[in-house]
Protein backbone atom coordinates (compact mmCIF):
# COMPACT_ATOMS: atom_id res chain seq x y z
CA UNK A 1 0.00 0.00 0.00
CA UNK A 2 1.21 3.40 -0.70
CA UNK A 3 2.43 5.75 2.27
CA UNK A 4 0.43 8.63 1.98
CA UNK A 5 0.67 11.66 4.57
CA UNK A 6 -1.79 12.72 7.44
CA UNK A 7 -2.73 15.58 5.74
CA UNK A 8 -2.87 13.83 1.92
CA UNK A 9 -5.57 11.39 4.14
CA UNK A 10 -7.42 14.50 5.40
CA UNK A 11 -8.30 15.36 2.07
CA UNK A 12 -9.26 12.49 0.92
CA UNK A 13 -11.40 10.87 3.80
CA UNK A 14 -12.80 15.04 4.20
CA UNK A 15 -12.59 16.30 0.63
CA UNK A 16 -12.82 20.62 0.81
CA UNK A 17 -15.06 21.81 -2.01
CA UNK A 18 -17.35 18.43 -3.35
CA UNK A 19 -19.50 19.37 -5.64
CA UNK A 20 -20.56 21.67 -8.82
CA UNK A 21 -21.88 25.22 -8.77
CA UNK A 22 -24.98 26.50 -10.62
CA UNK A 23 -24.49 28.94 -13.36
CA UNK A 24 -20.80 28.54 -12.54
CA UNK A 25 -18.49 30.97 -15.03
CA UNK A 26 -15.79 28.10 -15.91
CA UNK A 27 -16.38 24.41 -15.99
CA UNK A 28 -14.18 21.58 -17.49
CA UNK A 29 -14.95 17.75 -17.31
CA UNK A 30 -11.52 16.03 -17.59
CA UNK A 31 -9.95 12.31 -17.76
CA UNK A 32 -6.47 10.84 -17.98
CA UNK A 33 -7.38 7.65 -20.14
CA UNK A 34 -3.97 6.34 -18.81
CA UNK A 35 -5.93 6.21 -15.78
CA UNK A 36 -9.45 6.17 -16.42
CA UNK A 37 -9.80 8.80 -13.94
CA UNK A 38 -12.00 11.63 -14.51
CA UNK A 39 -13.07 14.87 -13.25
CA UNK A 40 -15.39 17.68 -12.99
CA UNK A 41 -14.97 21.29 -11.76
CA UNK A 42 -16.69 24.51 -11.24
CA UNK A 43 -15.25 27.91 -11.25
CA UNK A 44 -17.46 31.07 -9.87
CA UNK A 45 -15.13 34.26 -10.52
CA UNK A 46 -16.29 37.42 -8.94
CA UNK A 47 -16.23 41.03 -11.10
CA UNK A 48 -12.12 41.23 -10.11
CA UNK A 49 -11.45 37.91 -11.45
CA UNK A 50 -10.81 36.32 -8.41
CA UNK A 51 -11.81 32.38 -8.14
CA UNK A 52 -14.97 32.96 -5.45
CA UNK A 53 -15.79 29.28 -5.16
CA UNK A 54 -14.63 25.92 -6.51
CA UNK A 55 -16.21 22.88 -6.96
CA UNK A 56 -15.20 19.80 -7.94
CA UNK A 57 -16.13 15.64 -8.00
CA UNK A 58 -13.57 13.26 -8.72
CA UNK A 59 -13.51 9.56 -10.05
CA UNK A 60 -9.57 8.34 -8.82
CA UNK A 61 -7.54 6.76 -6.45
CA UNK A 62 -6.77 8.92 -2.83
CA UNK A 63 -4.14 10.52 -4.52
CA UNK A 64 -5.94 11.94 -6.78
CA UNK A 65 -8.88 13.00 -4.50
CA UNK A 66 -6.54 15.12 -2.16
CA UNK A 67 -4.84 16.87 -4.75
CA UNK A 68 -7.86 17.95 -5.95
CA UNK A 69 -9.76 19.21 -2.71
CA UNK A 70 -5.77 20.59 -1.78
CA UNK A 71 -5.96 22.20 -4.88
CA UNK A 72 -9.58 23.66 -4.42
CA UNK A 73 -8.37 25.44 -1.23
CA UNK A 74 -5.08 26.58 -2.65
CA UNK A 75 -6.87 28.70 -5.48
CA UNK A 76 -9.50 29.74 -3.56
CA UNK A 77 -9.85 33.43 -3.10
CA UNK A 78 -6.90 33.70 -5.39
CA UNK A 79 -6.32 35.57 -8.92
CA UNK A 80 -7.46 33.20 -12.07
CA UNK A 81 -3.88 34.22 -13.46
CA UNK A 82 -2.11 33.18 -10.42
CA UNK A 83 -3.94 30.10 -9.84
CA UNK A 84 -3.20 28.84 -13.53
CA UNK A 85 0.92 29.43 -11.94
CA UNK A 86 0.23 26.61 -9.40
CA UNK A 87 2.66 23.29 -10.01
CA UNK A 88 1.92 19.76 -9.48
CA UNK A 89 4.75 20.01 -7.17
CA UNK A 90 3.05 22.76 -4.88
CA UNK A 91 -0.27 20.11 -4.47
CA UNK A 92 2.20 17.46 -3.53
CA UNK A 93 4.02 20.15 -1.15
CA UNK A 94 0.98 21.43 0.50
CA UNK A 95 -0.51 17.72 0.95
CA UNK A 96 2.85 17.03 2.94
CA UNK A 97 4.32 15.18 -0.04
CA UNK A 98 3.25 11.74 -2.24
CA UNK A 99 4.96 8.78 -3.70
CA UNK A 100 6.32 9.57 -6.62
CA UNK A 101 4.40 7.37 -8.48
CA UNK A 102 1.63 9.06 -7.75
CA UNK A 103 2.35 12.49 -9.23
CA UNK A 104 0.69 12.07 -11.91
CA UNK A 105 -2.75 11.46 -10.18
CA UNK A 106 -2.11 14.90 -9.11
CA UNK A 107 -1.81 16.34 -12.84
CA UNK A 108 -5.87 15.64 -13.61
CA UNK A 109 -6.48 18.33 -10.70
CA UNK A 110 -4.51 21.03 -12.63
CA UNK A 111 -5.88 20.43 -15.90
CA UNK A 112 -9.28 20.53 -15.01
CA UNK A 113 -8.62 24.12 -13.24
CA UNK A 114 -6.78 25.09 -16.16
CA UNK A 115 -9.65 23.82 -18.23
CA UNK A 116 -12.50 25.65 -16.59
CA UNK A 117 -10.78 28.96 -16.16
CA UNK A 118 -10.12 28.54 -20.03
CA UNK A 119 -13.98 28.23 -20.01
CA UNK A 120 -14.40 31.42 -18.22
CA UNK A 121 -12.41 33.39 -20.32
CA UNK A 122 -13.55 31.82 -23.37
CA UNK A 123 -17.07 33.27 -22.05
CA UNK A 124 -15.79 36.07 -21.13
CA UNK A 125 -13.98 37.13 -24.71
CA UNK A 126 -16.73 35.62 -26.76
CA UNK A 127 -19.13 38.00 -24.66
CA UNK A 128 -16.64 41.33 -24.71
CA UNK A 129 -16.26 40.72 -28.61
CA UNK A 130 -20.15 40.41 -29.29
CA UNK A 131 -20.56 43.01 -27.29
CA UNK A 132 -17.96 45.24 -29.46
CA UNK A 133 -19.92 43.86 -32.66
CA UNK A 134 -22.91 45.25 -31.74
CA UNK A 135 -21.67 48.65 -30.58
CA UNK A 136 -19.33 49.10 -33.52
CA UNK A 137 -22.17 48.00 -36.11
CA UNK A 138 -25.75 48.85 -34.22
CA UNK A 139 -29.15 47.70 -35.62
CA UNK A 140 -31.67 50.30 -36.36
CA UNK A 141 -33.05 49.55 -32.96
CA UNK A 142 -30.31 50.44 -30.98
CA UNK A 143 -31.28 52.83 -28.28
CA UNK A 144 -29.57 56.51 -28.55
CA UNK A 145 -27.84 56.48 -25.75
CA UNK A 146 -25.68 53.41 -26.57
CA UNK A 147 -24.71 54.74 -30.01
CA UNK A 148 -22.12 56.93 -28.11
CA UNK A 149 -21.27 53.86 -25.27
CA UNK A 150 -18.19 51.81 -25.40
CA UNK A 151 -17.13 47.90 -23.73
CA UNK A 152 -14.17 48.45 -21.23
CA UNK A 153 -14.24 45.15 -20.55
CA UNK A 154 -16.02 42.04 -19.93
CA UNK A 155 -16.60 38.87 -17.19
CA UNK A 156 -18.58 35.65 -18.94
CA UNK A 157 -22.13 37.00 -17.54
CA UNK A 158 -21.62 41.12 -17.72
CA UNK A 159 -19.95 43.31 -19.91
CA UNK A 160 -19.11 47.17 -18.49
CA UNK A 161 -20.72 49.85 -20.60
CA UNK A 162 -18.76 53.63 -20.26
CA UNK A 163 -20.42 56.66 -21.44
CA UNK A 164 -19.99 60.32 -21.75
CA UNK A 165 -23.61 60.39 -22.10
CA UNK A 166 -26.15 58.96 -19.28
CA UNK A 167 -26.96 55.45 -19.61
CA UNK A 168 -30.50 54.53 -18.52
CA UNK A 169 -31.08 51.29 -17.01
CA UNK A 170 -33.64 50.14 -19.68
CA UNK A 171 -31.15 50.98 -22.35
CA UNK A 172 -28.49 48.32 -20.60
CA UNK A 173 -31.17 45.64 -20.21
CA UNK A 174 -31.81 46.24 -23.74
CA UNK A 175 -27.97 45.27 -24.08
CA UNK A 176 -28.25 42.90 -21.61
CA UNK A 177 -31.22 41.21 -23.58
CA UNK A 178 -29.57 41.74 -27.09
CA UNK A 179 -26.13 40.28 -25.69
CA UNK A 180 -27.81 37.06 -24.00
CA UNK A 181 -29.94 36.32 -27.38
CA UNK A 182 -26.41 36.76 -28.95
CA UNK A 183 -23.97 34.48 -27.01
CA UNK A 184 -26.91 32.19 -25.99
CA UNK A 185 -26.37 32.86 -22.02
CA UNK A 186 -27.88 34.81 -19.32
CA UNK A 187 -25.66 37.47 -19.27
CA UNK A 188 -25.94 41.87 -18.24
CA UNK A 189 -25.14 44.96 -18.92
CA UNK A 190 -23.78 47.09 -16.40
CA UNK A 191 -22.14 50.51 -16.30
CA UNK A 192 -18.90 50.79 -15.63
CA UNK A 193 -18.59 53.76 -13.04
CA UNK A 194 -14.71 53.97 -12.84
CA UNK B 1 -9.48 -5.78 14.48
CA UNK B 2 -9.03 -6.49 10.97
CA UNK B 3 -11.20 -8.26 8.58
CA UNK B 4 -9.06 -10.53 6.68
CA UNK B 5 -10.95 -10.95 3.17
CA UNK B 6 -8.24 -11.37 0.54
CA UNK B 7 -7.35 -15.05 1.33
CA UNK B 8 -7.05 -15.49 -2.58
CA UNK B 9 -3.86 -13.62 -2.18
CA UNK B 10 -2.30 -15.26 1.03
CA UNK B 11 -4.25 -17.48 3.91
CA UNK B 12 -3.73 -17.32 7.47
CA UNK B 13 -1.10 -20.55 8.30
CA UNK B 14 -3.58 -22.76 10.08
CA UNK B 15 -2.68 -23.08 13.85
CA UNK B 16 -2.03 -27.18 13.53
CA UNK B 17 0.05 -26.40 10.84
CA UNK B 18 2.53 -23.64 12.98
CA UNK B 19 2.89 -26.40 15.68
CA UNK B 20 3.02 -29.35 12.97
CA UNK B 21 6.16 -27.18 11.75
CA UNK B 22 7.59 -25.86 14.70
CA UNK B 23 9.78 -29.24 15.68
CA UNK B 24 11.47 -28.61 11.76
CA UNK B 25 12.34 -25.16 12.95
CA UNK B 26 13.97 -26.77 16.23
CA UNK B 27 15.39 -29.85 17.23
CA UNK B 28 14.86 -31.73 13.53
CA UNK B 29 16.83 -29.77 11.78
CA UNK B 30 17.87 -32.42 9.87
CA UNK B 31 18.84 -33.04 5.87
CA UNK B 32 16.33 -35.10 4.82
CA UNK B 33 18.32 -36.56 2.26
CA UNK B 34 21.27 -37.86 4.94
CA UNK B 35 22.18 -41.04 5.86
CA UNK B 36 22.34 -40.72 9.77
CA UNK B 37 18.90 -41.76 11.34
CA UNK B 38 18.55 -38.18 12.20
CA UNK B 39 18.09 -37.42 8.83
CA UNK B 40 15.93 -40.33 7.93
CA UNK B 41 13.60 -39.55 11.03
CA UNK B 42 12.83 -36.05 8.97
CA UNK B 43 12.51 -37.90 5.67
CA UNK B 44 9.84 -40.25 6.82
CA UNK B 45 8.16 -36.58 7.75
CA UNK B 46 8.75 -35.32 4.47
CA UNK B 47 6.83 -38.26 2.77
CA UNK B 48 4.43 -38.71 5.27
CA UNK B 49 3.87 -35.10 3.72
CA UNK B 50 4.05 -36.26 0.45
CA UNK B 51 0.76 -38.84 1.15
CA UNK B 52 -0.93 -36.24 2.75
CA UNK B 53 -1.07 -33.76 -0.47
CA UNK B 54 -1.43 -37.02 -2.99
CA UNK B 55 -4.38 -37.80 -0.77
CA UNK B 56 -6.07 -34.40 -0.77
CA UNK B 57 -5.84 -34.54 -4.39
CA UNK B 58 -6.33 -38.52 -4.95
CA UNK B 59 -3.29 -39.51 -6.88
CA UNK B 60 -0.25 -41.61 -5.80
CA UNK B 61 2.45 -40.06 -3.02
CA UNK B 62 5.37 -40.90 -6.23
CA UNK B 63 3.42 -38.33 -8.46
CA UNK B 64 3.76 -35.53 -6.19
CA UNK B 65 7.07 -32.95 -6.52
CA UNK B 66 7.41 -30.27 -4.03
CA UNK B 67 8.65 -27.06 -4.98
CA UNK B 68 8.92 -23.62 -3.71
CA UNK B 69 5.31 -22.41 -4.67
CA UNK B 70 2.77 -22.03 -7.54
CA UNK B 71 4.87 -19.95 -9.50
CA UNK B 72 7.35 -22.57 -9.66
CA UNK B 73 4.67 -25.54 -10.34
CA UNK B 74 3.27 -23.08 -13.23
CA UNK B 75 6.86 -22.41 -14.55
CA UNK B 76 8.30 -26.03 -14.62
CA UNK B 77 5.43 -27.68 -15.64
CA UNK B 78 5.05 -25.62 -18.64
CA UNK B 79 8.62 -24.79 -19.66
CA UNK B 80 9.30 -28.35 -18.53
CA UNK B 81 7.23 -30.08 -20.75
CA UNK B 82 7.22 -27.72 -23.84
CA UNK B 83 11.64 -28.71 -23.68
CA UNK B 84 10.66 -31.82 -24.28
CA UNK B 85 9.42 -30.36 -27.81
CA UNK B 86 11.14 -28.62 -30.88
CA UNK B 87 11.08 -25.53 -31.54
CA UNK B 88 7.66 -24.04 -33.23
CA UNK B 89 5.76 -26.56 -30.64
CA UNK B 90 2.24 -24.62 -29.40
CA UNK B 91 1.05 -23.84 -26.22
CA UNK B 92 -2.41 -23.60 -25.31
CA UNK B 93 -3.92 -21.64 -22.75
CA UNK B 94 -6.49 -19.17 -21.45
CA UNK B 95 -6.48 -15.28 -21.51
CA UNK B 96 -7.39 -14.96 -17.67
CA UNK B 97 -4.85 -16.91 -16.54
CA UNK B 98 -2.54 -16.08 -13.64
CA UNK B 99 0.44 -13.72 -14.19
CA UNK B 100 2.61 -17.02 -13.60
CA UNK B 101 1.09 -18.99 -16.63
CA UNK B 102 0.04 -15.64 -18.73
CA UNK B 103 3.44 -14.37 -18.73
CA UNK B 104 5.09 -17.74 -19.73
CA UNK B 105 3.02 -17.89 -22.66
CA UNK B 106 4.01 -13.82 -23.59
CA UNK B 107 7.66 -14.78 -23.24
CA UNK B 108 7.02 -18.12 -25.53
CA UNK B 109 8.87 -16.76 -28.51
CA UNK B 110 12.22 -15.99 -26.51
CA UNK B 111 11.44 -19.89 -24.78
CA UNK B 112 11.15 -21.92 -28.29
CA UNK B 113 7.47 -22.15 -28.32
CA UNK B 114 4.48 -20.79 -29.31
CA UNK B 115 1.11 -19.63 -27.89
CA UNK B 116 -2.22 -19.35 -28.30
CA UNK B 117 -4.99 -17.98 -25.83
CA UNK B 118 -8.57 -19.05 -25.51
CA UNK B 119 -10.76 -16.80 -25.11
CA UNK B 120 -13.50 -16.27 -22.20
CA UNK B 121 -17.24 -14.96 -22.40
CA UNK B 122 -19.14 -12.96 -20.30
CA UNK B 123 -19.51 -15.02 -17.50
CA UNK B 124 -15.74 -15.61 -17.33
CA UNK B 125 -16.26 -19.26 -18.79
CA UNK B 126 -14.03 -20.77 -21.59
CA UNK B 127 -14.99 -20.75 -25.12
CA UNK B 128 -15.26 -24.24 -25.79
CA UNK B 129 -15.23 -23.52 -29.80
CA UNK B 130 -12.48 -21.36 -29.51
CA UNK B 131 -10.82 -24.19 -27.35
CA UNK B 132 -11.70 -26.99 -29.71
CA UNK B 133 -10.22 -24.93 -32.82
CA UNK B 134 -7.08 -24.27 -30.67
CA UNK B 135 -6.42 -28.02 -30.08
CA UNK B 136 -6.97 -28.38 -34.10
CA UNK B 137 -3.64 -26.78 -34.00
CA UNK B 138 -2.17 -29.92 -32.65
CA UNK B 139 -0.76 -28.31 -29.47
CA UNK B 140 2.26 -29.97 -27.01
CA UNK B 141 0.66 -28.46 -24.02
CA UNK B 142 -2.68 -26.87 -22.70
CA UNK B 143 -2.54 -24.99 -19.61
CA UNK B 144 -6.04 -24.28 -18.37
CA UNK B 145 -6.69 -23.01 -14.38
CA UNK B 146 -8.87 -25.13 -12.47
CA UNK B 147 -10.26 -21.81 -10.88
CA UNK B 148 -9.86 -18.06 -11.22
CA UNK B 149 -7.83 -16.21 -8.83
CA UNK B 150 -9.98 -12.56 -9.51
CA UNK B 151 -13.09 -14.44 -10.30
CA UNK B 152 -13.61 -17.34 -8.89
CA UNK B 153 -15.01 -18.85 -12.16
CA UNK B 154 -13.96 -22.74 -12.04
CA UNK B 155 -13.31 -24.24 -15.63
CA UNK B 156 -14.49 -27.69 -16.07
CA UNK B 157 -10.73 -29.44 -16.04
CA UNK B 158 -12.00 -32.55 -16.48
CA UNK B 159 -13.46 -32.20 -19.90
CA UNK B 160 -11.20 -30.07 -20.84
CA UNK B 161 -8.04 -31.84 -20.49
CA UNK B 162 -9.98 -35.10 -22.43
CA UNK B 163 -10.48 -32.84 -25.42
CA UNK B 164 -6.32 -32.23 -24.85
CA UNK B 165 -6.00 -35.39 -24.95
CA UNK B 166 -7.93 -36.98 -27.79
CA UNK B 167 -5.61 -33.99 -29.69
CA UNK B 168 -2.89 -35.79 -28.52
CA UNK B 169 -1.70 -32.62 -25.80
CA UNK B 170 -0.70 -32.79 -22.05
CA UNK B 171 -2.53 -31.03 -19.97
CA UNK B 172 -1.45 -29.06 -17.01
CA UNK B 173 -4.11 -27.26 -14.35
CA UNK B 174 -3.13 -24.01 -12.32
CA UNK B 175 -5.13 -25.41 -9.75
CA UNK B 176 -3.36 -23.23 -6.87
CA UNK B 177 -6.67 -21.07 -5.91
CA UNK B 178 -8.70 -24.49 -6.07
CA UNK B 179 -7.18 -27.21 -4.11
CA UNK B 180 -8.50 -26.83 -0.91
CA UNK B 181 -11.40 -25.23 -1.16
CA UNK B 182 -13.54 -27.73 -3.88
CA UNK B 183 -12.52 -31.44 -4.29
CA UNK B 184 -10.20 -32.53 -6.51
CA UNK B 185 -9.85 -36.17 -7.77
CA UNK B 186 -7.00 -36.90 -9.93
CA UNK B 187 -8.09 -41.04 -9.79
CA UNK B 188 -11.44 -39.89 -12.07
CA UNK B 189 -9.88 -36.56 -13.82
CA UNK B 190 -7.05 -39.02 -15.17
CA UNK B 191 -6.79 -36.11 -18.05
CA UNK B 192 -5.04 -34.54 -16.33
CA UNK B 193 -1.46 -34.83 -16.35
CA UNK B 194 0.22 -32.30 -14.56
CA UNK B 195 -1.43 -29.68 -11.25
CA UNK B 196 0.06 -27.07 -9.55
CA UNK B 197 -0.25 -26.56 -5.64
CA UNK B 198 0.26 -23.36 -3.64
CA UNK B 199 0.83 -23.81 0.14
CA UNK B 200 -0.09 -20.23 1.23
CA UNK B 201 -3.33 -20.44 -0.60
CA UNK B 202 -4.53 -23.10 2.10
CA UNK B 203 -3.27 -22.49 5.20
CA UNK B 204 0.48 -23.48 4.46
CA UNK B 205 3.16 -21.47 4.39
CA UNK B 206 4.53 -18.93 1.97
CA UNK B 207 7.56 -20.53 0.10
CA UNK B 208 6.09 -24.33 -0.38
CA UNK B 209 4.03 -25.72 -3.10
CA UNK B 210 3.80 -29.05 -5.46
CA UNK B 211 3.11 -30.31 -8.66
CA UNK B 212 1.27 -33.23 -9.16
CA UNK B 213 2.92 -35.20 -12.33
CA UNK B 214 1.34 -37.77 -13.40
CA UNK B 215 3.03 -41.35 -13.87
CA UNK B 216 4.84 -41.81 -17.36
CA UNK B 217 4.64 -38.05 -18.03
CA UNK B 218 8.08 -36.66 -19.14
CA UNK B 219 9.12 -33.60 -17.66
CA UNK B 220 12.78 -31.62 -17.85
CA UNK B 221 14.33 -31.38 -14.56
CA UNK B 222 13.16 -28.16 -13.18
CA UNK B 223 16.45 -27.23 -10.81
CA UNK B 224 19.64 -29.14 -11.20
CA UNK B 225 21.56 -30.49 -8.44
CA UNK B 226 21.60 -32.42 -5.72
CA UNK B 227 19.35 -35.09 -7.44
CA UNK B 228 16.37 -34.30 -4.93
CA UNK B 229 13.05 -35.42 -5.92
CA UNK B 230 14.36 -38.10 -8.24
CA UNK B 231 16.65 -35.83 -10.03
CA UNK B 232 13.75 -33.44 -11.36
CA UNK B 233 14.21 -30.78 -8.96
CA UNK B 234 17.01 -30.53 -6.95
CA UNK B 235 17.69 -28.56 -3.59
CA UNK B 236 17.84 -29.52 -0.17
CA UNK B 237 14.22 -30.17 1.22
CA UNK B 238 12.27 -27.54 2.41
CA UNK B 239 11.28 -29.87 5.76
CA UNK B 240 9.39 -27.36 7.63
CA UNK B 241 7.15 -25.95 4.80
CA UNK B 242 6.96 -29.32 3.14
CA UNK B 243 6.13 -30.91 6.72
CA UNK B 244 3.77 -27.51 6.90
CA UNK B 245 2.14 -28.08 3.41
CA UNK B 246 0.97 -31.61 4.53
CA UNK B 247 -0.60 -30.94 7.35
CA UNK B 248 -2.60 -28.58 5.62
CA UNK B 249 -3.37 -30.52 3.42
CA UNK B 250 -4.53 -33.24 5.71
CA UNK B 251 -6.73 -30.49 7.69
CA UNK B 252 -8.65 -29.70 3.79
CA UNK B 253 -9.01 -33.30 3.66
CA UNK B 254 -10.78 -33.75 7.02
CA UNK B 255 -12.65 -30.40 6.49
CA UNK B 256 -16.86 -31.58 7.50
CA UNK B 257 -19.46 -32.31 4.98
CA UNK B 258 -20.87 -28.71 5.60
CA UNK B 259 -17.43 -26.16 5.46
CA UNK B 260 -18.13 -25.66 1.21
CA UNK B 261 -21.86 -24.64 2.02
CA UNK B 262 -21.38 -22.93 5.48
CA UNK B 263 -18.39 -20.61 2.79
CA UNK B 264 -20.90 -20.75 0.47
CA UNK B 265 -23.82 -19.51 2.88
CA UNK B 266 -21.03 -16.47 3.87
CA UNK B 267 -20.41 -15.27 0.36
CA UNK B 268 -24.20 -15.27 -0.78
CA UNK B 269 -24.45 -13.16 2.84
CA UNK B 270 -21.92 -10.43 1.32
CA UNK B 271 -23.09 -10.37 -2.33
CA UNK B 272 -27.21 -9.80 -0.75
CA UNK B 273 -25.29 -7.23 1.75
CA UNK B 274 -23.60 -5.85 -1.27
CA UNK B 275 -26.25 -5.69 -3.98
CA UNK B 276 -28.86 -3.97 -1.26
CA UNK B 277 -26.47 -1.93 0.69
CA UNK B 278 -24.50 -0.22 -2.27
CA UNK B 279 -26.57 0.74 -5.14
CA UNK B 280 -24.68 0.73 -8.66
CA UNK B 281 -22.91 -3.02 -7.49
CA UNK B 282 -22.95 -5.76 -9.21
CA UNK B 283 -21.30 -9.47 -8.75
CA UNK B 284 -19.18 -10.24 -11.73
CA UNK B 285 -19.89 -13.96 -13.44
CA UNK B 286 -22.58 -14.36 -10.99
CA UNK B 287 -24.22 -16.85 -12.89
CA UNK B 288 -20.85 -18.69 -13.12
CA UNK B 289 -19.92 -21.97 -11.44
CA UNK B 290 -17.51 -20.27 -9.28
CA UNK B 291 -15.48 -21.06 -6.08
CA UNK B 292 -17.47 -20.75 -3.03
CA UNK B 293 -15.16 -18.26 -1.25
CA UNK B 294 -14.73 -15.86 -4.08
CA UNK B 295 -16.67 -12.77 -5.28
CA UNK B 296 -15.66 -9.88 -7.01
CA UNK B 297 -18.00 -7.07 -6.97
CA UNK B 298 -18.49 -3.51 -8.97
CA UNK B 299 -18.75 -0.41 -7.34
CA UNK B 300 -19.71 1.49 -10.48
CA UNK B 301 -18.22 5.42 -10.49
CA UNK B 302 -15.85 4.81 -7.29
CA UNK B 303 -12.56 3.70 -8.40
CA UNK B 304 -11.21 0.58 -6.62
CA UNK B 305 -8.15 1.88 -4.83
CA UNK B 306 -10.10 4.40 -2.87
CA UNK B 307 -12.44 2.24 -2.16
CA UNK B 308 -9.71 0.11 -0.70
CA UNK B 309 -8.17 2.88 1.24
CA UNK B 310 -11.25 3.25 3.11
CA UNK B 311 -11.80 -0.04 3.74
CA UNK B 312 -8.53 -0.32 4.80
CA UNK B 313 -8.85 2.44 7.61
CA UNK B 314 -11.42 0.37 9.11
CA UNK B 315 -9.29 -2.77 8.87
CA UNK B 316 -11.06 -4.58 6.25
CA UNK B 317 -8.09 -6.12 4.09
CA UNK B 318 -9.52 -6.86 0.29
CA UNK B 319 -7.88 -6.33 -3.35
CA UNK B 320 -8.37 -5.38 -6.33
CA UNK B 321 -7.45 -6.84 -9.75
CA UNK B 322 -5.65 -3.51 -11.04
CA UNK B 323 -2.86 -1.19 -9.38
CA UNK B 324 -2.48 2.84 -10.09
CA UNK B 325 1.52 2.16 -9.60
CA UNK B 326 3.71 2.84 -12.24
CA UNK B 327 2.24 5.58 -13.87
CA UNK B 328 -0.03 3.47 -16.03
CA UNK B 329 -3.28 1.44 -14.58
CA UNK B 330 -3.69 -1.44 -16.42
CA UNK B 331 -7.17 -2.78 -16.11
CA UNK B 332 -7.22 -6.44 -14.89
CA UNK B 333 -6.95 -8.74 -17.83
CA UNK B 334 -9.65 -11.34 -16.14
CA UNK B 335 -12.16 -8.19 -16.26
CA UNK B 336 -10.94 -6.90 -19.74
CA UNK B 337 -10.86 -10.68 -21.03
CA UNK B 338 -14.53 -10.65 -19.98
CA UNK B 339 -15.67 -7.45 -22.20
CA UNK B 340 -15.72 -5.39 -18.93
CA UNK B 341 -14.25 -1.91 -19.78
CA UNK B 342 -11.70 -0.43 -18.07
CA UNK B 343 -14.02 2.56 -16.30
CA UNK B 344 -16.17 -0.85 -14.90
CA UNK B 345 -12.76 -3.07 -14.17
CA UNK B 346 -10.99 0.02 -12.06
CA UNK B 347 -14.23 0.19 -9.57
CA UNK B 348 -13.68 -4.02 -9.22
CA UNK B 349 -12.91 -5.29 -5.59
CA UNK B 350 -12.28 -8.74 -4.72
CA UNK B 351 -13.10 -10.24 -1.54
CA UNK B 352 -12.25 -13.63 -0.63
CA UNK B 353 -12.92 -15.81 2.34
CA UNK B 354 -11.51 -18.54 3.98
CA UNK B 355 -12.68 -21.32 6.36
CA UNK B 356 -11.69 -18.57 9.18
CA UNK B 357 -14.06 -15.90 8.14
CA UNK B 358 -17.30 -15.61 10.29
CA UNK B 359 -20.71 -13.76 9.83
CA UNK B 360 -19.75 -11.04 12.33
CA UNK B 361 -16.77 -10.09 10.26
CA UNK B 362 -18.88 -10.12 6.89
CA UNK B 363 -21.35 -8.06 8.67
CA UNK B 364 -18.51 -5.82 9.78
CA UNK B 365 -16.93 -5.12 6.37
CA UNK B 366 -20.42 -5.09 4.85
CA UNK B 367 -20.76 -1.64 7.26
CA UNK B 368 -17.79 -0.05 6.38
CA UNK B 369 -17.81 -1.01 2.38
CA UNK B 370 -21.73 0.73 2.52
CA UNK B 371 -20.68 4.18 3.91
CA UNK B 372 -17.29 3.84 2.02
CA UNK B 373 -19.52 2.92 -0.91
CA UNK B 374 -21.93 6.28 -0.25
CA UNK B 375 -18.69 8.59 0.52
CA UNK B 376 -17.06 8.29 -2.47
CA UNK B 377 -20.03 8.12 -4.61
CA UNK B 378 -20.61 11.61 -3.04
CA UNK B 379 -17.28 12.60 -4.70
CA UNK B 380 -17.68 10.56 -7.99
CA UNK B 381 -18.40 12.54 -11.30
CA UNK B 382 -20.28 9.76 -13.03
CA UNK B 383 -23.20 9.73 -9.98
Amino acid sequence: MWKYSEKLMDHFMNPRNVGEIEDADGHSEVGSPQCGDAMTLDLLVDDDENIEDVRFRTFGCAAAIASASALTEMVKGEKIGQALDIRNRQIADYLGGMPPEKFHCSVMGREALTSAVADYMRKRDELERAARELLASPPDDIPDALRAARITRAHSKHVWVASEADLPEPDLEWLGLRLSGLTGRRVEARRDET
Amino acid sequence: MTVYLDNNATTMPAPEVREAMLPFLGDMYSNASSFHSFGTAVREAVEQARSRVAALIRARPEEVYFTSGGTESDNWAIKGAMARHGSGALLVTSAVEHPAVLEIASASGSLGFESVLVPVDSGGNADIEAYRRALEREPALVSMMMANNETGVIFPVGELADLAHQAGALFHTDAVQAVGKVPVDLEARTGIDLLSISGHKLHAPKGIGALFVRRGVDLEPFMHGGHQERGLRSGTYNSPGIVGLGMAAELAASLPEEAHSRLLELRTRMEIGILERCPGSAIVARESDRLPNTLTAIFSGVESESTLMMLDMEGVCASSGSACSTGSKDPSHVLKAMGIGSNLSNSAIRFSLSRYTTADEVDLALDVLERAIAKLRRISPYV
